[in-house]
């Protein structure tokens, strides 16, 4: 609660902030000390401090897990907001305003992440997609920008609508809108039918195969500052959306759903990875990525046992915290293409360091985040004992994205090239070496995180 | 069959006909208009359900306002019969399954379950009246209002920044 209330408000502050502070430097302080006051109410209210009680009407609930995974949301904003921040002066002169929206998401991604109640799941859905389509025409000379956000609001208000129909089924068939789970027996065909529009719905927000093709020329089209918040804070949201509604709601009728998001994951997986192959370009690349990422954290949906709620917090926190990493180095470069990258290591030896470690990570090379949170996966979909073939591929398939994450570091170690020149401060050094290292340490202690599941 | 259930059943009729002209049209003005005619038909429902306040809502905002903006899009656009774009045929075979497929599973949804035990309450409804409606509104659902109103802000804001000059 304290959390989605000072987001709201931070919301507000930045909007006026934009006509009342002329600095730039002041427009940003102010943004980073707002997400650091969130994030220590957030970690407050984990530890049993709640500054505001508010009778939801059993509507919102606020657990340890929604708790947990909002500080990890709040964390890697910060890290987005201390990297990337000052490459959003580039994008337009509204630069108050793209913070005021940022902040209006992390409220849309508090109510996702806690909801008790189908309406509050639909408006914090729509809280975290309407600023999302403006932030992606943010760059409003730029043609491709005006498509992507286009294309991108025609195909998410579609998808909207997919959900409300479901939503409506499912209240008809049960008469509420609270999510205490399907009891009725025999299920009828209406709730099915609802649960289906749902279960669709969802998969295109987290841009899971078939539902994705949104997702490349988006990710593509958008200012890459953007593209950095909507392909990793906002895809992990919907995806604790997604395992709130499957667990709570849906959680009785597994037998019914578990043939279908396993096809979905494998569809997913496949689809991701063989396409990022092919690609030229390395934003494009990781917009496949993020698919091929999605495939993974679809396989804990499947599951949906306690290793797999452990293992979507601990995926969400690495694949954030690299993605991030990665789009801030991309973000100073002026050749997105794969021999952009060429003799990188030369030039700025740290940067290529840190981003060899993020890729790493991406791809799931040991003592990396990464490469635990893919472990955690496979080991929920193996602990339900079913599906063994879901396993088998996901391995296969983790193998095929070396390849593409490989490109990369062997095109800044072993290419001849001119480099590019870029500046990046010091401070933007350090942080992207602390970022590299919160990534090894959560390789070696995940504890660090899962305890705060239970304790 | 009473006077109720014979308005029912008429205005059924005229919803499900004028919301199939919506699609079939081949004018996309047409199309607008009948959509227009659509709404009005369920507002007739409303009425029956004795909710005037959904009512006077729905035709002021979707026959009113959201209708306007429609129109004012398909001007601009100058949007014809000719300047539809042929659609290949394989793949208006497959809208036409993929749809086909959708229709079929909610009639079967709606097949089966028990309507009799869950009539409308035509006539003597009252959830519908605009102080019933507040109750709820304010109490039960107050959170959630609350909550719309920075989805509403949020849209504002983002007027703001696609609308302004640069």
């Amino acid at each position: 609660m304290n959390a989605l209330l000072l987001t709201a408000v931070f919301g507000v502050i930045m909007m006026l902030s934009s006509f009342l502070l002329t600095s730039k430097t002041a427009i940003r302080g102010l943004a980073v000390s707002g997400m650091v006051i969130v994030l220590a109410a957030n970690v407050l209210e984990m530890m049993g401090i709640v500054f505001f009680k508010i009778d939801t009407k059993d509507m919102i609930a606020f657990d340890r897990f929604s708790l947990l995974f909002n500080s990890i949301v709040f964390i890697s904003t910060l890290v987005y907001f201390l990297l990337s921040a000052r490459d959003m002066e580039k994008v337009g002169i509204n630069y108050g305003e793209y913070f005021a929206l940022i902040f209006f998401v992390l409220c849309g991604v508090t109510l996702s992440s806690s909801f008790h109640s189908l309406l509050i799941l639909f408006l914090g859905i729509e809280i975290i997609s309407i600023p999302l389509y403006i932030l992606t025409g943010s760059d409003k000379r730029n043609l491709k920008s005006n498509e992507a956000s286009l294309k991108y609001f025609l195909l998410g208000a579609f998808s909207t609508g997919l959900m409300l129909m479901g939503i409506a089924l499912i209240y008809g068939a049960t008469g509420t809108f609270s999510t205490n789970g399907i009891t009725t027996s025999p299920t009828s065909a209406l709730v099915i039918a609802g649960m289906l529009l749902l279960m669709f719905s969802m998969a295109f927000k987290v841009s899971a195969a078939p539902f994705h093709f949104w997702t490349p020329d988006v990710y593509d089209g958008a200012p890459t500052v953007f593209t950095s918040f909507m392909a990793t804070i906002v895809k992990v949201a919907a995806f604790i959306a997604f395992m709130r509604l499957f667990n709570d709601e849906f959680g009785s009728l597994q037998s019914r759903w578990q043939l279908l998001i396993a096809l979905i994951t494998a569809i997913t997986l496949f689809i991701g990875n063989i396409t990022a192959v092919f690609q030229q370009s390395v934003k494009r690349m990781l917009a496949y990525s993020s698919i091929s990422q999605a495939g993974f954290m679809m396989m804990a949906i499947f599951a949906m046992n306690a290793d797999a709620r452990e293992g979507l917090l601990l995926y969400s926190a690495a694949y954030c915290l690299a993605t991030i990493g990665i789009f801030a180095v991309l973000m100073k470069l002026k050749d997105y293409s794969f021999d952009g990258f060429n003799a990188f290591a030369k030039q700025q030896p740290l940067l290529a360091a840190t981003t060899t470690i993020f890729l790493l990570s991406l791809a799931g090379i040991p003592l990396t985040a990464g490469f635990l949170s893919k472990f955690w996966m496979i080991k929920a979909v193996a602990g339900t004992g079913k599906y063994l073939w879901l396993v088998i591929f996901a391995v296969l398939m983790a193998v095929v994205s070396v390849y593409y994450y490989f490109r990369v570091i062997q095109a800044m170690y072993f290419k001849e090239g001119d480099g590019q020149t870029i500046e990046a401060s010091l401070p933007f050094k350090w942080t992207l070496v602390l970022l590299a290292g919160i990534i090894v340490l959560l390789g070696v202690f995940p504890n660090w995180i899962i305890y705060w599941l239970y304790f | 069959m009473n006077i109720t259930q014979i308005l029912f059943w008429f205005l059924s009729a005229l919803t499900v006909f004028s919301a199939l002209m919506v699609v079939v049209s081949k004018n996309p003005v047409y199309s607008v208009l009948w959509l227009i005619f659509t709404f009005f038909c369920i507002s007739g429902h409303y009425i029956m359900l004795n909710a005037q306040f959904l009512f006077i809502v729905n035709i002021i905002v979707y026959a009113g306002a959201i209708m306007v903006l429609f129109l004012f899009v398909i001007m601009l656009m100058n949007l014809n019969q000719s300047s539809e774009p042929k659609k290949h045929r394989w793949l208006r075979m497959a809208g036409v399954v993929a749809g086909g497929c959708l229709l079929l599973v909610l009639v079967a949804a709606l097949k089966n379950i028990d309507i009799k035990k869950q009539v409308a309450e035509t006539n003597t409804g009252d959830i519908g009246l605009i102080g019933n409606l507040g109750k709820v509104l304010f109490n039960q659902y107050v959170v959630p209002f609350e909550i719309s109103s920075i989805l509403f802000l949020s849209a504002m804001v983002g007027t703001v920044v696609i609308g302004k000059k640069e």
